[in-house]
């Protein structure tokens, strides 16, 4: 286990994301966490929303990230048309043990609109991928959250 | 963020921006408006188009160069914004924002019209207590699934955008071909004159709005120095050319009176192509339309996001709107709130009865032709000005005639709209003048190139402009306290007192180092040579922040170079748009006394902003000593004391020297009250004003003491001011000089 938190990577989407993760972390014991916000591109198209818009809200959740976690955090913005392909890279990029995940719940409808990108990480992904239960969602207690997945 | 990470960010190939500028523009007036222009003009319909194209090219020349300049989010808002300042950026801005917002409810209109011929409905529906075309129903259902598509940010591939774009461009291309194998020049309707084309010109501007969302865009724009030029000029050259030659053949393959003759709910592009080629060319317009005019609405309601974030991060409106949303990282408010927008023109056009589609795409049009004037006065700001980080790819050829005849011919084509629309658009623009005024000054804090200029060079200028300028400056609703530093010896004390001054009025602190160099040194050298002459300026200023520091008060630096010091601060006082100057006085201090008196006594006329000046014997406003006469200059002693005691717990004694003293406690009893002083401990006194200020003083730790008369500050610096209290007394002594405040209308007139 140790090795594998040797240097995680940590994707956080929304401030929301940033928060939940961090409660999740919280009583793990991480070497260094690199927390990375992927910017998702449309790929030649204009995009959702302008990159730069993003840029300033990927800083604010990397503070928020930072400041629930209370320790210093490295932190990366990167773009993509896909959003698990672009964290793999990163991934490698900075040589990360694991990536380690929280999904968030949310209905089938939000997830075919927003592509299930839990899903995508776990299985195509060549590292470790720890999914770590999201504590702050209310509901099934842990076993039962990980037997309904 | 390393800059392989930068450039992935930038995915918009030349052809996706091209595309972009042709899909926006296309859409709207070649499938909607070529019936309405040939019935206007007649034979000069196509020059009606052309004449707008030629237009439009005049400001995506100048787009351009502002784009490659500054590849920013925003676009022609960001422009404006950063060279005429705020006031015409909450202008553009709002005109830009409501200009999509009124094109796109013309696209959905428009799309509304193309289905209501492919299910064969029309006329009128009554719902309740209003009866509304079925045109609009359908385009108010149209909206609302484009404004939901965007909302949630479903995904859009780069290649479903160039699909469309090409298969517009292959039906109109096979439209015209066959077309203009048919077509006669007796065939051509009668010339309807100029003034006609004009109008003509007018409503169908609404065809060349796209090319300014390419710039909106910019950020995402590969190689923008090189694609962004390309895709702004070139669609729009593009799309003249193809309404042009469909032009020519609507009015010349059919024969005359035919358009005339086509009726009200019926589309003339696809009655001409159903002649020309029969059902499938019907077909084949009435699926192009449907494209054109979807893809049009959907790329504006993107780009007036942009607009949105980049007036939001200059809080011209307020950046809450900006927020992204958790799941579907869409700026869902700003989405929704033009959707509301849109619905809302749509509906409205249909309820204040006439031709709904003109009254939307005269709006639009209107509102473009603003910003495309305003843009075209940004570019010659940005030459003029040349600021040292304005440097485009792209430069406008035949400088500046070509931005001066964009910028007229964009104003003059207004003349040509619909008069109730140039009224209705009048009060929108007018609106956003009274949103800067009420809403956005007190705000914002970016100041436009333009005022920089103007008061830089506020000698050179007429008067006029400067107080023009200076009254409309942002001043961005904090509490702004400068301090002109030179001396590092009274640095701590005055970055203390201002520090103090800014903590209780949650303002911040701006510290800022002048180096004066000789006059024999020009400015410029000294930028160049700023590390050499200037070696403590980074101490100082660092010391500066950290005094700051321990009171918790933001504190930013700057350093000036100048000849002349005091003129300085007082031009940085009315850049940075100060509300109170902290500054030092004595032999170090800013321009010796007796310096540039004649220059000074023009500068004094009109200070900038509230002045403190203290002569520094020390900082400590334990006992402070309050000396008044009245006036408004003891008013801001009056309110410094109090700032002090505030934070320092001082005690305040007043004192006025009067005839007798049971008068002189009248008036203070009176001044104390008025003033909020009661606490004060009250010292009548009579005789020699000097001498009973330097008795008090003795008991004091410092002296707050209001220029009583007018000009203190003009005879401090010139030397002709023989306050023997300030040289006297042992303490430190504080100076406090009000600005006069000036309306506006007196500041330009008067």
């Amino acid at each position: 286990m140790a090795e594998l938190f040797e240097k995680i990577l940590v994707p956080v989407a929304s401030r929301e994301d940033a928060s939940a993760t961090a409660a999740a972390l919280a009583g793990h014991e991480a070497g260094d966490i690199v927390a990375v916000h992927v910017i998702e591109k449309a790929g030649g198209a204009i995009d959702k929303a302008g990159v730069e818009q993003r840029e300033l809200e990927a800083e604010e959740i990397f503070d928020d990230f930072r400041e629930a976690l209370g320790r210093p955090i490295e932190t990366k913005i990167t773009y993509g048309t896909d959003v698990a392909e672009a964290i793999f890279d990163v991934a490698h990029d900075v040589g990360a043990s694991s990536i380690v995940i929280t999904p968030r719940g949310g209905s089938r409808w939000i997830r075919l609109l927003t592509g299930d990108v839990a899903l995508s990480l776990v299985t195509e992904s060549d590292l470790p991928v720890v999914v770590l239960p999201d504590q702050t969602q209310e509901g099934p207690t842990d076993e039962e959250a990980i037997e309904d997945e | 963020m390393s800059s392989g990470d930068e450039e992935l960010a930038k995915d918009l190939g030349p052809l996706a921006a091209l595309t972009i500028g042709v899909g926006t523009m296309i859409g709207a007036g070649i499938f909607v408006l070529p019936g309405a222009a040939v019935e206007t003009a007649g034979s000069l319909a196509v020059a009606a188009f052309v004449v707008g194209g030629a237009i439009a090219l005049l400001t995506a020349l100048s787009a351009s160069e502002l784009g490659t300049a500054m590849p920013k989010s925003g676009g022609a808002y960001f422009y404006v914004n950063h060279a005429l300042g705020p006031l015409f950026g909450s202008i553009a801005g709002w005109a830009n924002w409501l200009g999509l917002a009124f094109a796109s409810a013309f696209y959905m209109v428009g799309f509304g019209e193309y289905i209501q011929l492919i299910i064969g409905v029309s006329g009128a529906i009554s719902l309740g207590p209003v009866s509304l075309n079925v045109a609009t129903i359908i385009g108010l259902v149209g909206a609302a699934f484009f404004v939901g598509v965007n909302y949630v940010g479903a995904k859009e591939t780069g290649a479903l955008q160039n699909v469309i774009v090409i298969i517009l461009v292959a039906i109109l291309a096979v439209f015209t071909f066959i077309g203009g194998l048919q077509a006669d020049i007796s065939n051509l309707p009668a010339n309807e004159g100029l003034p006609n084309m004009l109008t003509a010109t007018g409503f169908i501007f609404v065809s060349y709005l796209g090319f300014v969302q390419i710039t909106s865009v910019a950020e995402e724009i590969k190689e923008p120095g090189k694609n962004l030029p390309r895709a702004v000029i070139g669609s729009v050259v593009l799309v003249t050319g193809i309404y042009a030659l469909v032009l020519f053949v609507m009015s010349g393959a059919v024969e005359p009176g035919f358009i005339a003759g086509i009726g009200g709910d019926d589309i003339a592009v696809v009655e001409v192509a159903d002649i020309l080629m029969g059902p499938v060319g019907a077909v084949a317009m009435l699926f192009g339309g449907l494209l054109a005019t979807a893809s049009s609405a959907n790329a504006s309601i993107l780009a007036s996001s942009r607009i949105n974030f980049a007036m939001g991060r200059d809080e011209i409106v307020s950046p809450d709107l900006n927020e992204v949303h958790p799941r579907f990282a869409t700026p869902y408010k700003s989405i929704a709130i033009t959707g509301g927008l849109i619905l809302a023109f749509i509906l409205g056009a249909d309820l204040i009865g006439g031709d709904a589609i003109l009254t939307l795409s005269g709006t639009a049009s209107f509102l473009h032709l603003v910003i495309y004037g305003l843009l075209n006065i940004a570019l010659i700001v940005m030459r003029v000005a040349d600021p040292a980080e304005y440097k485009p790819d792209f430069r406008v050829p035949l400088y500046p005639i070509t931005p001066i005849i964009g910028a007229i011919t964009s104003f003059a084509l207004i003349y040509y709209i619909d008069p109730l629309v140039v009224g209705f658009g009048s009060l929108i623009v007018g609106g956003a003048v009274l949103w800067y005024v009420f809403y956005a000054r007190t705000r914002t804090t970016k100041q436009g190139i333009l005022s920089e200029y103007i008061l830089d060079r506020s000698e050179e200028m007429p008067e006029p402009a400067v107080s023009a300028a200076a009254s409309v400056q942002p001043d961005g609703g904090e509490y702004k306290v400068m301090v002109p530093l030179a001396n590092p010896e009274h640095e701590t004390d005055l970055i203390t007192l201002a520090s103090a001054i800014a903590k209780q009025r949650n303002g911040t602190v701006e510290a800022i180092h002048v180096v004066t160099v000789p006059d024999q040194t020009s400015l410029q050298y000294g930028a160049d040579h700023i590390d050499d002459l200037d070696t403590e300026s980074g101490n100082l200023l660092q010391r500066a922040r950290e005094d700051a520091e321990t009171f918790g008060v933001d504190l930013e630096t700057s350093t000036i170079i100048s000849h002349e010091s005091f003129e300085e601060i007082f031009d940085a006082a009315r850049d940075h748009a100060a509300d109170l100057v902290v500054m030092g006085w004595g032999e170090d201090s800013h321009g010796s006394p007796g310096r540039a008196e004649s220059a000074m006594d023009e500068v004094m006329q009109d200070i900038p902003c509230d002045f403190l000046v203290l002569k520094d014997r020390g900082f400590d406003p334990s006992k402070i000593l309050l000396p008044t006469a009245g006036g408004p200059d003891s008013d801001l002693s009056a309110e410094m004391a109090k700032v002090l005691a505030a934070e320092y717990d001082s005690e305040i004694t007043l004192l006025h020297v009067g005839d007798t003293e049971a008068e002189a406690q009248d008036f203070l009893e009176l001044w104390a009250d008025e003033h909020g002083l009661d606490d004060a401990e009250l010292r009548a006194a009579t005789g020699d004003v000097e001498e009973a200020i330097e008795d008090a003083a003795r008991e004091s730790t410092m002296v707050v003491i209001g220029a009583t008369e007018r000009g203190l500050l003009e005879r401090l610096v010139s030397g002709s001011l023989v306050l023997d209290v300030a040289a006297d007394v042992e303490c430190s002594v504080l100076l406090a000089e009000q600005a006069r405040k000036r309306s506006l209308w007196q500041r330009i007139f008067g």
